[in-house]
């Protein structure tokens, strides 16, 4: 793909130059193929088939986005990029970065993942197989595989090209009015979809017939699918740079302060295995890892090139594509949630799988009321009573301080990486 | 190769323009554009299908090679599927009045930016006005010989304000989406508002969460109806199993004053002229005085299933097209506001939304409210902040008492499937007895 791109970036590049003191070409193509199971059967397989070309350019500190995924518009995207710089407000600006010596590689991509149907119906096959371990029905499903490719220029004279590879699969099951639903999604292809089928019907199957519980306070356990949405929606805004500056972080002016419990580090590791692992960032930036929270202590936010010119910070390369049409913005690569470690469903407690509503948790203050699934009593190490429902009302940030132990076992969820994780006392809403 | 049963392809093309201003400072504006096509083929079984980028100027050859594409893949499948007959034909889109590509984006943004600049009323420490237009060209054309085309443009703002009082935060939010053009002009009110709410919060009280008897304002009872009837009518959750009120087609499923319509022709933010499929739209009642009446379907869950209509396929460019809500709205009751918050008597109101979710099958909803109001001896009374609402599909319904007489509607996006499509939802305000109140606080 190399060979045939180089000359067209090349040329947006040239033509940009013309017209601004810097430019920026991100080109990206990706296939994807994969079947839907409808209960236990294939209903559809689907193949996709994308590229695009987000460009981006500086001219006096005026910054210009435009995308399109037509590779012949690229002169109408740069004609768009710079229309839109000369409307954007002038910033401080120091320039993109030039080329760098980088690692070898990141663990992204699998030549094993090769994206066909062949490939899908089996990793369904293999969801099937799992799921009928447990005496549930088989709502839905699916099984998919990736391969993409991309392409990061500047006009600094950066180059660089990464192959990304992606096998996800997930089933939905249900017993009576109980449903269960698991997933995973990985670079490589060591994901186990029977495990997927056969966890999902199990949720399905142990939730079916729960008892009530009353209204009060308990310890809680919260799943990795479960935590990494809260956090995703309320801690990872918080840690972004542009929120910090323009007022609508809770961290702001908490550098140094203890925010969470003393057991917690927070950090982002783009090196280490996840779906985020990179080299660089979506700004050509070196990646590397950047610290957010030591023993519950505030110690930095994460910053682009933008914003860290803006307000004279140093940019952590926490760019990715969040922005409009794709442009860079503040993310995280793999934000690993980490401390010392423990068995967490020793002493009785409320498993929490997944929440109901994880979304609408106040994203400024972390306040959320969210109803729970599959959530069961543990103890001894095994699932104990199905809990029917209930709703778990708090602050994640207040939660955060009052940690008793991370689980033994990571996952990778989304662009998080986290234990299940036990809190004390959290408010239990019962029916 | 042999023949496909039935074909279409979907073909949408555009741009989108967007503008963000934060505390004054025009972070990001301009236009991306896009160009996406799914071209679907039935084969023995079931769906090949394909998604595909940069589709215009494709020859005719091109097309016949990526349909001989879908119908490979849809060898894979294993499943017989059907279609239902459905009437096809197409409405007129509305004009956008004005239309937003008359307008420059600096017009637009000197409009934006006089809605951001209301919001920073005194008490308010971070303020950000978004725009966004979207602009879909579709092209429709199926094995059957129907062929649409028609242009569709979308638009809007929100406003968020975040105010901080030691150390304390709060956020006041509004928005404003439509089809009808661009809606920019006079509008700071909506700012001040937002701005105005953030600070009132930070004096609010949390609630302790409990059982106890809401009314639900119109936006909020919107999103109820979306998320509490309006995803378990969905025919392909239906049809798969996934949901509560499968089969339940002439039962009484609610209290008598509920009346619960989805219509695609109504003029507002999830308007389509024509569905995904080509399949003319029409008003569908899901329950009928508290009586499911409809579930909402495609061609395929209409012939598997039945009960209900077809018309309710939607996809963004580039995703197939699935069964969606368009606008959703409880019917009005008639009764007035303060009769509804009279009989309530001791409770608590709650306004806003910010979204919620459903697990059909389990026949559980949660959804919360950006702000509400003790109510005390049919009196509303003190500013509560940070309340949500759960509850059980079938056992709620029931509970709806009273439905008010003044219906709005309020634009939103809803996700399925990693597809978001604008919607609107709406209700009058209603009471619903016994909810299941999520909080954390004291009060």
């Amino acid at each position: 793909m190399q060979h045939e791109i180089a000359p067209l970036v090349d040329a947006i590049l040239r033509a940009g130059e013309k017209a601004a003191d810097e430019v920026e070409v991100y080109y990206a193509e990706s296939r994807s193929v994969g079947v839907d199971l409808k209960r236990t059967i294939i209903g559809e397989a689907h193949e996709s088939r994308a590229r695009g070309i987000m460009i981006r350019t500086v001219a006096d500190g005026h910054i210009g986005t435009s995308s399109t995924d037509d590779p012949a518009r690229w002169q109408a995207c740069l004609d768009a990029a710079l229309a839109s710089g000369r409307l954007a407000t002038a910033q401080e600006w120091h320039g993109l970065p030039g080329p760098a010596d980088l690692p070898a590689e990141v663990p992204v991509f699998d030549p094993a993942v090769v994206p066909g149907v062949e490939a899908a119906r089996r990793l369904a096959a293999d969801l099937l197989l799992g799921a009928a371990d447990h005496d549930a029905e088989v709502i839905g499903g699916s099984a998919s595989l990736s391969l993409s490719e991309s392409v990061l220029a500047n006009s600094s004279g950066v180059f660089y090209t990464r192959q990304k590879t992606g096998v996800g699969a997930s089933l939905e099951a249900i017993r009576g009015t109980s449903t269960g639903y698991e997933f995973d999604r990985s670079c490589f292809l060591d994901i186990d979809a029977v495990d997927i089928g056969r966890s999902a019907a199990f949720l399905a199957c142990h939730s079916a017939n729960g008892k009530d519980v009353a209204t009060g306070s308990f310890a809680v356990i919260l799943s990795p699918v479960a935590l990494a949405q809260l956090i995703g929606h309320v801690v990872v805004p918080a840690l972004s740079g542009r929120n910090v500056h323009a007022g609508r972080s809770w961290l702001a002016g908490k550098i140094g302060e203890p925010c969470m419990g003393e057991t917690l580090w927070l950090y982002d590791d783009p090196f280490t295995r996840g779906l985020g692992s990179t080299l660089w960032d979506a700004e050509g930036m070196p990646a590397r890892r950047t610290e957010f929270v030591e023993r519950g202590v505030l110690r930095g936010f994460a910053y682009d090139l933008k914003t860290a010119y803006r307000y004279g910070e140093e940019s952590t390369a926490s760019a990715v594509r969040s922005g409009p049409g794709g442009s860079p913005g503040i993310g995280m690569h793999n934000l690993v949630v980490d401390g010392p470690r423990g068995a967490v469903d020793e002493e009785r407690a409320i498993w929490v799988h997944d929440l109901v509503g994880a979304h609408t948790a106040n994203p400024v203050t972390g306040d959320f009321s969210v109803e729970l699934s599959n959530p069961s009593w543990v103890e001894g190490g095994a699932f104990g009573e199905p809990i029917r429902s209930a709703m778990l009302a708090g602050n994640l940030f207040d939660m955060l301080g009052s940690i008793e132990v991370l689980g033994n076992v990571p996952r990778i969820i989304g662009n998080v990486i986290l234990p299940p994780v036990r809190f004390n006392n959290q408010q239990i809403i019962g029916k | 190769m042999a023949e496909a049963r039935y074909y279409d392809i979907r073909h949408v093309s555009g741009q989108v323009t967007h503008i963000d201003i934060d505390n004054g400072v025009i972070e990001s504006a301009g236009t991306s554009f896009f160009d996406k096509a799914v071209v679907r083929a039935l084969g023995e079984t079931g769906w090949g299908v394909i998604a595909i980028d940069n589709f215009s100027g494709r020859s005719q050859a091109e097309i016949e090679t990526v349909l001989q594409d879908a119908l490979r893949l849809a060898r894979a499948t294993e499943e017989k599927v059907f279609l239902a007959d459905a009437p096809s034909r197409i409405l007129p889109v509305p004009a956008p009045a004005p239309d937003p590509r008359e307008i420059s984006l600096e017009e637009k943004q000197e409009m934006l930016a006089g809605i951001e600049a209301a919001a920073k009323v005194p008490g308010v420490a971070s303020t950000r006005g978004r725009y966004t237009e979207e602009i879909n060209s579709v092209r429709f054309e199926d094995a059957s010989g129907h062929e649409y085309t028609y242009e569709i443009t979308r638009c809007g703002f929100s406003v968020l304000a975040v105010a901080r009082k030691n150390g304390l935060l709060q956020m006041g939010r509004e928005s404003e989406h439509t089809i009808r053009g661009l809606n920019l002009a006079h509008k700071e009110e909506l700012g001040r508002t937002a701005g105005e709410r953030a600070v009132a919060l930070l004096d609010a009280a949390t609630v302790r969460g409990g059982t106890m008897d809401a009314v639900l304002d119109p936006e909020l009872a919107g999103v109820f109806a979306h998320e509490a009837i309006g995803h378990a009518s969905e025919g392909d959750i239906i049809k798969e199993g996934g949901s509560v009120i499968g089969g339940r087609i002439g039962e009484q499923i609610g209290n008598h004053v509920l009346t619960i319509v989805d219509d695609p022709t109504m003029p507002e933010f999830g308007f389509e002229p024509v569905d995904a499929e080509g399949v003319a739209v029409a008003r569908t009642e899901i329950i009928t005085g508290g009586i499911l009446t409809s579930f909402l379907h495609n061609r395929e869950t209409l012939a598997a299933v039945g009960g209900g209509a077809a018309g309710h396929a939607r996809g963004v460019a580039g995703d197939p097209p699935i069964v969606r809500m368009s606008n959703t709205f409880i019917e009005n009751g008639d009764a007035s506001v303060e009769e509804v918050i009279e009989a309530c008597g001791t409770g608590i109101l709650l306004k806003g939304s910010r979204g919620g979710q459903v697990d059909p099958g389990r026949g559980v909803f949660q959804f919360n409210a950006e702000y509400g109001y003790l109510i005390r001896d049919g009196e509303v009374r003190d500013l509560v902040r940070d309340v949500s609402l759960s509850g059980e599909i079938l056992a709620t319904l029931h509970t709806i008492a009273l439905c008010a007489d003044d219906r709005r509607m309020h634009q939103g996006f809803c996700g399925k499937s990693g597809q978001s499509v604008p919607v609107s939802d709406g209700s009058p305000h209603v009471l619903l007895k016994s909810a299941v109140v999520g909080g954390h606080g004291a009060a």
